[in-house]
């Protein structure tokens, strides 16, 4: 029997709308009857209903072609008539039936545009007989993103406050301005000062209903960086830390071309001075004997320009609780012939999610990773908290903790807090809480689990070693549980992974 | 942490209703053995239209309606017949006509209703419809009827365009590494579009094939 529902839904999942080839034909008109007989009522377990075809009609050829005279859009108070008409695949003078595919789809391109709580479309007697008019009747809805909260308390820094706030569609136009600034309070560790940073962001999503699109940045840092100068292991007392200032001011301009509706090309020019007062000559104290240490800057002011180019396909039906799809992120960015690093970076991410138990469970690989060649400067380098979640992360580049990563394999000790060579890959099982449908204010809840290992090298410590390979090895165990929360007013996860980057 | 308290608050007084929402209803469906196939009438599935949607037929713009029929053995998840019937209906308002495509076993009927309600009644009604051939339901084994019906279902490449935004990062700032390895968290009006305006999922009676 499995095998016959196999056979039969293959066959369907083919083409959306073809009949089963087991589909039963009408019987003739008379053909005798004989009712089926009820059976007594049973406690039967819920049959699961198969995911099966896919969902969006074809093409029908339903009604009669009309004409498109023109395109009124209303209810938008803030938002600009042409960002809506820009986005929208029908154009006056298009013929098209009731069941066209574009009139089908106009309604969520305006919806992508993510303006708007709901969009509903008609098609109204025009001026001549066969004309239409096809009117956009749009929610507008509050455009206001909180990208980012920052906040925690570690010996490094005392306590830390930010957030990052976005505009998506500034005045009606549809461009995105946005914003951060953080405050990190210093700690005791010699050398270091009370770190700040703050960022501007200017995006136009769309240039003039093109696949186009561009955005620009200007960044502003004032911190300072520890270093560790004695211990090589565990978390360090700040005693046996140093700080130097540094302060950094740049900016990054770059164009994006939509290739798909899901997949994303971007390139980008970014240009970035470099202050700082490094030590004449630093060391850490290794088994009581000093070792140079390189910090990856060029001592005073130094210029950092670069090329950057990205590539990101996104086919997840749901980028929140993923589970199903797949998204690809590759981007590099090279050092130009006006920097004074001579560098290039190449980092990757790629996670795939697979429906279990009829899409209600989930499992996910996940991995990233990233090389950085040749003469980095230490911002551009990757930073432990980068691949281990485990540990505080940056904030707009600020570093915010000197936390060791939890030892947890009893591999290498004291692993660097930068490399050149890092990444991480994990499995992740994710279990459905609950899903809302209709118009509920928290649409779905995932409980999650994941494991896997994270790793951070310097590339020049792999090439030679005096220990065993395993105490060697700068790779650990990461592990993270929590839930996932879409709602109505946001995005969170209350993760064990997020609560130890806070007070660690 | 009181952005954990606010969604908790908000989760407190929503997670019931949201469960609601997942529930199948019983209804009660008449199974006739005709020539050798098997069919079902059940009362009409106007419950999919409320007042919006049905208020939407004479829009202009096609509404469709998709069923989903499998049949079930008592006691296993692995249907031994399944049914697909797509039906889809726009008004054309110069001739203030309803066009319905109802795609069915046996083919593609193609009507037209000058009534909105009668238009309604060709896409809920559940009539006579073949489901099963005889041959693949033994006599005496307990079967169940589970029917999924959403109306204007929307494909997960659509839901997916929809909603990419929210993955796109904020576009800017001097470091890219941070952006490949970290995960994100938005506050935001954050509207979802459901897989279809709406859905029902209904379960039939237990019956079974008499001997003759």
């Amino acid at each position: 029997m499995t095998l016959v529902a196999v056979v039969l839904l293959a066959g369907i999942a083919t083409r959306a709308w073809a009949q089963p080839p087991d589909a039963p034909e009408p019987p003739p008109p008379d053909a005798p009857e004989k009712p089926a007989v009820d059976a007594p009522p049973i406690d039967e377990p819920e049959p699961e209903p198969i995911d099966d075809v896919v969902a969006e009609p074809e093409d029908t050829e339903l009604g009669p072609l009309l004409q498109i005279e023109r395109i009124d859009v209303e209810g938008n108070t803030a938002t600009q008539d042409h960002v809506v008409r820009r986005v929208l695949p029908i154009e006056p003078g298009d013929a098209l039936r009731a069941s066209d595919k574009r009139l089908q789809s106009a309604k969520f391109k305006v919806l992508a545009l993510g303006f708007f709580r709901d969009v509903k479309l008609e098609l109204k007697k025009g001026s001549a007989r066969g004309q239409v008019v096809l009117v956009v009747t749009v929610v507008e809805r509050g455009t206001i993103v909180l990208n980012r909260l920052w906040f925690g308390s570690t010996s490094l820094s005392p306590y830390w406050v930010g957030a990052d706030l976005s505009e998506r569609n500034l005045l009606g136009l549809g461009v995105t301005v946005g914003g951060g600034f953080i405050y990190a309070d210093s700690g005791d560790v010699e050398g270091a000062r009370d770190q700040w940073a703050g960022e501007a962001r200017f995006a136009v999503p769309t240039l003039r209903g093109s696949r186009f699109g561009a955005n620009a940045s200007l960044t502003l840092v004032h911190g300072s960086e520890a270093f560790r100068v004695a211990g090589v292991s565990g978390d360090p007392q700040n005693a046996e830390l140093r700080a130097f200032p540094y302060r950094r001011f740049g900016g990054r301009a770059g164009v994006t071309y939509d290739v798909t509706g899901l997949t994303r090309i971007s390139g980008s020019l970014r240009a970035e001075q470099i202050s700082t007062e490094l030590p004449v000559a630093p060391t850490q104290v290794i088994a009581g004997q000093p070792v140079a240490i390189d910090l990856h800057l060029d001592p005073g002011t130094s210029r950092v320009v670069t090329l950057g180019f990205v590539y990101d396909r996104d086919t997840r039906p749901d980028p929140i609780l993923s589970h199903s799809g797949a998204h690809l992120a590759l981007g590099a960015e090279l050092g130009s012939a006006f920097s004074d690093y001579r560098f290039a970076t190449l980092f990757g991410r790629y996670e795939h999610f697979w429906p279990l138990r009829n899409n209600k469970h989930a499992i996910a690989i996940k991995i990233a990773g990233g090389v950085v060649v040749g003469n980095a400067p230490r911002f551009d380098r990757i930073h432990i908290a980068d691949v281990n979640r485990m540990l505080t992360p940056r904030a707009l580049g600020l570093v915010l903790s000197t936390a060791s990563p939890l030892d947890i394999l009893g591999t290498k000790a004291g692993k660097p807090s930068y490399g050149d060579l890092g990444g991480h890959a994990t499995v992740e099982y994710a279990v459905q809480l609950f899903r809302g449908r209709g118009k509920k204010r928290v649409y779905g809840s995932d409980l999650f689990f994941g494991v896997g290992l994270w790793g951070l090298a310097e590339t020049a410590d792999l090439r030679s070693r005096d220990t065993s390979l395993r105490d060697a090895l700068p790779i650990d165990l990461y592990v993270d549980a929590g839930v996932r929360l879409d709602t109505d007013i946001g995005i969170f996860e209350l993760t064990i992974a997020n609560a130890l980057g806070r007070v660690r | 942490m009181s952005r954990a308290l606010i969604v908790l608050l908000v989760l407190v007084g929503q997670v019931a209703h949201a469960d609601d929402d997942e529930k199948t209803e019983e209804q009660k469906m008449r199974f006739v053995e005709r020539g050798d196939v098997l069919t079902v009438t059940s009362a009409a599935l106007t419950k999919l239209f409320d007042t919006a949607a049905y208020d939407a037929l004479d829009s202009g713009v096609a509404s469709t309606v998709v069923i989903r029929i499998w049949i079930y053995p008592q006691g296993s998840t692995d249907p031994v017949a399944f049914v697909l019937i797509r039906r889809q209906v726009s008004y054309e308002p110069w001739d203030e006509i309803f066009y319905l495509n109802l795609d069915e076993p046996g083919g593609r009927k193609k009507l037209k209703e000058k009534r909105q309600a009668d238009a309604l009644k060709r896409l809920t009604a559940i009539e006579d419809v073949p489901i099963a051939r005889l041959s693949a339901l033994p006599f005496d084994q307990i079967y169940l009827l589970a029917m999924q019906v959403e109306l204007n279902p929307i494909s997960k490449e659509t839901l997916a365009e929809v909603r990419r935004w929210l993955s796109q990062g904020t576009g800017g700032g001097l470091d890219r590494g941070g952006a490949f390895f970290g995960s994100f968290v938005s506050v935001f009006v954050n509207p979802k579009i459901a897989e279809a305006d709406r859905v029902l999922r209904i379960r039939s009676q237990p019956f079974f094939r008499p001997r003759p």
